[in-house]
């Protein structure tokens, strides 16, 4: 248990830490790499609570995706954040007192847990005896929460249809292909064979 | 539905002209008041002929009940309304017949009449009221038309004060008026006659607490009933708008003066005589009153020039000697005198009409004379009028006039003696300035202006026929109504009350020769003397005006009244108003009021816009704190 | 685990609507050209189909989606109202967007896709559920706001709205986490019945309180409550016409309903405990709806401090609280509905020289050149300052006397105060349209659509006082099923 709880703490610690650094730090790629870090941990928490799918779900659509992204958006774009970060300790007090406050109030707060008696206390556990970490989930999504799942699935149709309709243009200079006429083209339509007499020309 | 006929039949002809008379143009308008006022004549004859010994309601309907108050609108129909009915109807009749030839060339006869009509509808009203509030109704609607009358012309500036004085005037009589409704409802918890006639014996000599100070029940009602009649029937105090009233048509002064509005308090205290039969102190503060401004408005009327003021403040001094003999408890020769005074002070007022419409608009005695050829019919009424009005003997003001003078010297009322040297003292004073109104007008050489003169013409006959049936009035009006004072009373049926130690008609018959030919005396002397002055001896007056001129200049300021009132009520009111209008609408309550809620809001508007930057981290900044402000507001101050 | 278990029957509107979108989605794929003309009227056509289906459904109240969806009186009133109104929303659009050059069909199928993320609010009996349909409803706003990409205007509206928003769900879901784990559970049902006041039942933990706070928070951004509106005046200015009469509608009524059936239904028992945060709320939006209102220039920013403020009144009624404050919310935000889709009919109708025009300056006159809409838009601003007969009277009357009712009279007083300094920006436009120098006259169009709404809904809001009975009844209805 000893290890755990270190391995626990490492973990957090470092995801914190690399937290922070998102934010402090002065090179966006930096601060992208230290988010990848921070998910990596993150992900390790989530093993370390035995809830291995979502630690790897983490890492794959985190990791591999959404922070890539963002590599790529950095990398791409030209801009200048040191200008962009230019008054951003003006506020920094504000932020601070509000940000204390808050913690505050949340940690005033923290000993008040009641929960909900059906559910029969805290020790329950990420899944039962004896089933994957993946099929528990399964179970539930397509049961439990099938409403829920769908709603997700109208919610990410929305995002494409509002992706294409806020990006996509049509150019009518470029030139595209068209398979469809490709096929369709008979011989006749472009070739035309014709008789040339010798030395005389078109 | 004769009594129905006849006081609604004048509202109608109001409507009528009223709403329609552009419509329908002047001669209908004309036509349609006047034969609904003849039809409403016609009913008050054939009510007084047949005229029961038992007093009856005519209940129209319910006007409202709440929780025991009842105000219902009925007719009350006994010998006193039926009296007045009839006096009020016949006059009317008359004038609006009168007023189609004075009114001629006038631009808007159709609102003429319609006021006409309505103000006789009011009285009405007034006097066949069965409760209180019926009777503020009639009140007040006089009250309205009155003013509308007088300023009929009201384009003149001189016309609206005048109408804005008697408004005024009145409303401050009515304030009275409405305390002694109020007090009445108080003490009787009804406002209808009947139970409240039928209660008064029983609350004689009881105590009414007001403001800490206990006064007797009656006497105070009484007392403010009659200060609402003062202000209707200008006595003394109150008389101020009815001068100023003159401003309006000439048929109008005759309807106010004669049969209307001025009577009404007459009546009032008449009606009311069960209240004030018990209330010997209210009683001696109507003879007090009345015989002051018997005598007042017979003084101011000796040195008036404008020939409608003479007659205006001799009705005033005729009203004087009403409210004297109500006060005097001989409500029966009051309204005696009321009746007889109608006529002769309507034919007065008309025949000065005719004076003045014959003279171009000529108001100023002092420049007409020798009018008696060219108007032989309106000199020959003029002098009945005038006859009649100073109590020769024989037509109709004898009658009323001796009886009035007769019972203030056998009254036991503790002002009596004053009355009786005050009134007779009047009737000199009154004789005089007939006297002197005649000869002025009518004797002596014309002081017209020759263009003035050559147009000066008899009245058409739509105007001389009303004169002629006054005039003949004005003579008979008192042997056909000798029967109201006869001592056993069984005229009135028990409408006018007396009570049974009140035995004032019964004693006029043995007043001794002297204060019976008193009267006549005064007359003699009276006119002796104006004949002295203005046709024996011309320059006379102005001689004796130069030896008493401070009298004079008191006389022809009328006392001074106006001064005082204009020093003591309107400049400090309006200076009042000034200052409020100028210290505290204006300074505070605009400046912290409107002007000021106004820059704040756009202040605040100003402040409110400011905080829309347009950055998007403002904003996001604005809702973290404003979700920390929450959930502090929460945790600190709910919880903490 | 069988299929039968998932009845559909409950969310049938939803689900056609949501197959309506997918059907319509490729019929405005392959119709390239015209793709607007032929999506549109079917997206009004289906919004109409789901009221209808809304109003047949069995209304008893059924759960459906192990409890994740409820179906009762309250939730079929707003259904009605928020497809109603979203079905107007769509029709007056398309004319404006053809103008505009932006006459895509994916416009209205967004605004379908909202709409049903509305139903899914109204019907939501879980913070999950809760969640999923603020989130479809706003993130097809957040795209509909951007919808006209070559404005820089609207881009940056989009953005805004798009950036405070995923704030305000972050402070959403933030509150949501913390409800679930000081109590457990997300769902609205167990929430209801294992926190209740009385002896031997578990209080509610601080944390859940606090947790609810942040929701509330989330959702005072949709209602656009002080302080969280600061995105509304930009974005109503900002986001093309027909989009700022879209959100200005039905969003705001999905939004409440929420709002009513979160504090009533699970935190019902506790109104102690949210009862000031609501009038906090409230209290600031109406003041900074009637003050910053004034001296505004473009009658769309106009419109939203009158938004703001009107949502500060509705708030009013939540904070009274019981059946009679419930019910005066409900009358509330119909009345409040049709006065928006009428006005912004109006100025969608304000066109000169083929321009859109927005200037409060530009209605100078109008009485002089069109009467008949000045008169509308006349009647509508006297509905929206309050003044009687109009409905609008009628709402602030019925939510102060619930204010009234419940004790808290300064309230109602604030309520009254504010109405006052409001009525003199809706004044001011009555005044500029009548008494100012006429301006140019607007162009005249023929948009039967446009017109017919604002004049049903100058209609609708004078004559409230003639026929309040079938509005008022069905919300009492409404209001009875989320108190029972």
């Amino acid at each position: 248990m000893i290890l755990a709880q270190l391995v626990f703490y490492l973990l957090a610690f470092v995801t914190v830490a690399a937290a922070v650094m998102v934010i402090a730090a002065r090179n966006p790629v930096h601060s992208v790499l230290f988010l990848i870090l921070a998910f990596f941990n993150s992900a390790g928490l989530f093993i370390l609570l035995g809830a291995e799918f979502i630690g790897m779900l983490l890492v794959v659509v985190y990791v591999g995706a959404v922070a890539v992204l963002f590599l790529f958006v950095v990398m791409m774009l030209d801009i200048n954040f040191v200008q962009l970060r230019e008054g951003f300790l003006q506020y920094l007090p504000v932020g601070a007192l509000v940000g204390l406050i808050l913690l505050v109030e949340l940690a005033l707060v923290f000993g008040s847990i009641a929960m909900e008696p059906a559910l029969g206390g805290a020790a329950v556990s990420a899944t039962e005896a004896g089933v994957t970490n993946t099929e528990a989930i399964g179970r539930l999504l397509y049961t439990d929460y099938f409403y829920l799942f769908q709603a997700a699935g109208i919610i990410l149709l929305v995002a494409m249809i509002g992706a294409m309709t806020l990006t996509m243009r049509h150019r009518p200079d470029a030139r595209r292909q068209d398979i469809g006429r490709q096929v369709r083209r008979r011989p006749g339509e472009t070739l035309e064979v014709r008789k040339v007499p010798p030395r005389t020309g078109i | 539905m004769l009594y129905v006929l006849l006081v609604f039949s004048p509202l109608l002809g109001a409507v009528i002209a009223g709403l329609f008379g552009r419509l329908i143009g002047d001669r209908a308008s004309q036509l349609v008041t006047c034969g609904l006022m003849g039809v409403s004549a016609l009913a008050s004859i054939v009510a007084l002929v047949g005229l029961g010994e038992e007093p009856f309601k005519v209940p129209l309907f319910t006007w409202m009940a709440v929780e025991g108050f009842i105000a219902e609108w009925s007719l009350r129909i006994d010998a006193l309304s039926v009296v007045m009915m009839f006096v009020v109807s016949c006059i009317s009749f008359l004038i609006h017949v009168y007023s189609i030839g004075y009114m001629a060339h006038d631009a808007s006869i159709p609102r003429f009449f319609a006021y006409l009509s309505f103000f006789t509808f009011a009285m009405l009203m007034l006097v066949t009221s069965d409760n209180l509030l019926q009777l503020y109704f009639g009140w007040e609607g006089v009250g309205v038309a009155s003013y509308l009358l007088i300023g009929f012309w009201y384009t003149r500036p001189s016309a609206c004060a005048a109408a804005i004085k008697a408004f005024i005037v009145n409303r401050v009589g009515d304030f009275g008026l409405a305390l002694g409704i109020a007090a009445t409802w108080f003490v009787f918890d009804s406002i209808q006659y009947d139970v409240i006639f039928a209660n008064t014996a029983k609350l004689a000599d009881t105590e009414l607490l007001v403001f800490g100070a206990s006064f007797d029940t009656l006497t105070l009602i009484g007392i403010l009933l009659f200060i609402g009649a003062m202000g209707k029937s200008a006595q003394l105090g109150l008389h101020t708008w009815l001068p100023d009233a003159m401003e309006g048509p000439t048929p109008v002064s005759a309807l106010i003066h004669a049969a209307t509005m001025v009577t009404a308090g007459v009546f009032l205290v008449a009606r009311f005589s069960p209240l004030y039969e018990f209330a010997p102190t209210a009683l001696a503060l109507v003879t007090f009153i009345g015989a002051s401004t018997a005598l007042f408005a017979a003084t101011v009327g000796l040195v008036q020039n404008d020939i409608k003021r003479v007659i205006a403040y001799s009705t005033c001094s005729q009203l004087g000697y009403m409210f004297a003999a109500a006060g005097v408890g001989a409500y029966a020769a009051g309204i005696f005198h009321l009746y007889t005074h109608a006529f002769f002070k309507a034919l007065l007022f008309l025949g000065a009409g005719s004076v003045i419409h014959a003279m171009s608009d000529e108001q100023d005695m002092r420049k007409m004379g020798g009018l008696w050829r060219k108007l032989p019919i309106t000199y020959a009424v003029m002098w009945i009028g005038s006859l009649a009005l100073v109590g020769f003997p024989g037509t109709a003001g004898f009658f009323s006039k001796d009886a009035i003078i007769e019972a203030a010297w056998v009254s036991p009322n503790a002002l009596s003696g004053y009355a009786f040297w005050l009134l007779l003292l009047a009737a000199v004073l009154t004789a005089f300035y007939s006297g002197r109104l005649m000869f002025l007008t009518f004797h002596g050489d014309s002081r017209a202006s020759r263009e003035v003169r050559e147009h000066v013409h008899e009245s058409p006959p739509v105007m001389t026929v009303p004169l002629l049936i006054l005039a003949a009035g004005a003579v008979l009006a008192g042997w056909f109504g000798l029967v109201m004072i006869a001592p056993e009373g069984e005229f009135w049926g028990g409408a006018i009350f007396t009570a049974p130690i009140n035995t004032v008609l019964e004693e006029i018959e043995t007043v001794p020769a002297i204060v019976k030919y008193a009267p006549l005396g005064a007359l003699i002397l009276g006119l002796g003397l104006a004949w002295l002055f203005y046709v024996a001896v011309p320059g006379l007056p102005d001689r004796i005006v130069a030896a008493l001129r401070p009298v004079h200049t008191f006389l022809t300021h009328k006392w001074y009244f106006d001064e005082l009132y204009d020093a003591l009520f309107v400049r400090p009111a309006v200076s009042l108003g000034r200052t409020l209008w100028r210290g505290f609408d204006l300074g505070v309550i605009d400046r912290f009021g409107p002007d000021g809620v106004a820059t704040v809001t756009l202040a605040s508007a100003r402040r409110a816009i400011r905080l829309q930057t347009g950055y998007v981290y403002h904003y996001a900044f604005a809702m973290l704190i404003g979700l920390v402000v929450l959930l502090s507001w929460y945790l600190f101050i709910l919880r903490g | 685990m069988n299929a039968a278990m998932i009845d559909l029957a409950p969310a049938l509107p939803e689900v056609f609507l949501f197959v309506a979108g997918l059907v319509l989605l490729f019929l405005g794929v392959f119709r390239e050209r015209d793709g607007l003309s032929v999506v549109n009227p079917l997206v009004v056509l289906a919004l109409l189909v789901a009221v209808v289906l809304t109003i047949g459904a069995d209304k008893g109240p059924v759960l459906a989606f192990d409890g994740h969806f409820v179906f009762d009186d309250f939730a079929a009133f707003l259904k009605v109202l928020i497809y109603v109104t979203a079905a107007l929303g769509v029709m007056m659009a398309p004319a404006y967007l053809a103008d505009a050059r932006m006459g895509r069909f994916e416009f209205p199928l967004l605004a379908l896709f909202a709409t049903l993320g509305m139903g899914m609010m109204v019907s939501a009996n879980s913070f999950l559920a809760l969640y999923m349909g603020l989130e479809l409803q706003s993130l097809s706003l957040y795209v509909m706001a951007a919808f006209q990409r070559d404005s820089t205007r609207a881009s940056e509206a989009g953005l805004k709205y798009f950036v405070l928003g995923a704030l305000a769900s972050g402070m959403l879901l933030y509150g949501i986490s913390l409800v679930y784990g000081f109590t457990g559970t997300l769902s609205f049902d167990l929430l209801a019945r294992s926190f209740l006041v009385g002896e031997g039942a578990a209080a509610l933990p601080a944390g859940a309180v606090v947790g609810l706070v942040f929701v509330i928070a989330g959702l005072a951004f949709k209602l656009s409550a002080v302080p969280f509106h600061m995105w509304t005046p930009d974005v109503y200015e900002g986001a093309p016409t027909p989009v700022t009469a879209f959100f200005a509608a039905a969003p705001k009524v999905a939004a409440m309903g929420l709002v009513l059936r979160l504090l009533f239904q699970p935190f019902g028992d506790w109104a102690g405990q949210w009862q000031q945060v609501i009038i906090l709320v409230s209290v600031a939006s109406m003041i900074l709806g009637a003050f910053a209102a004034i001296g505004q220039t473009n009658i769309k920013r106009l419109m939203a401090y009158s938004a703001i403020g009107h949502v500060g009144y509705a708030l009013v009624g939540i904070a009274a609280g019981g059946v009679a404050g419930v019910n005066a919310v409900l009358v509330y935000m119909a009345i409040y509905v049709v006065m928006t889709l009428g006005t912004f009919a109006c100025i969608l109708l304000m066109r000169r020289h083929g321009r859109y025009v927005e200037g409060i300056a530009d209605l100078a006159g109008l009485s002089r050149h069109q009467p008949g809409m000045a008169l509308i838009l006349g009647i509508l601003m006297f509905s929206l300052a309050g003044i009687p007969p109009a409905a609008g009277f009628f709402g602030k009357l019925y939510v102060f006397l619930a204010a009234v009712d419940a004790g808290l009279v300064w309230l109602a007083l604030v309520g009254v105060l504010t109405s006052v300094v409001g009525a003199y920006y809706y004044l001011r436009i009555v005044k500029i349209m009548y008494f100012d120098e006429p301006a140019e006259a607007f162009d005249t169009m023929a948009r039967p659509e446009l017109q017919g709404i604002a004049a049903v809904a100058a209609v609708l809001v004078a004559g409230f006082l003639l026929l309040p009975g079938p509005l008022l009844s069905s919300a009492e209805a409404a209001a009875r099923a989320l108190l029972p």
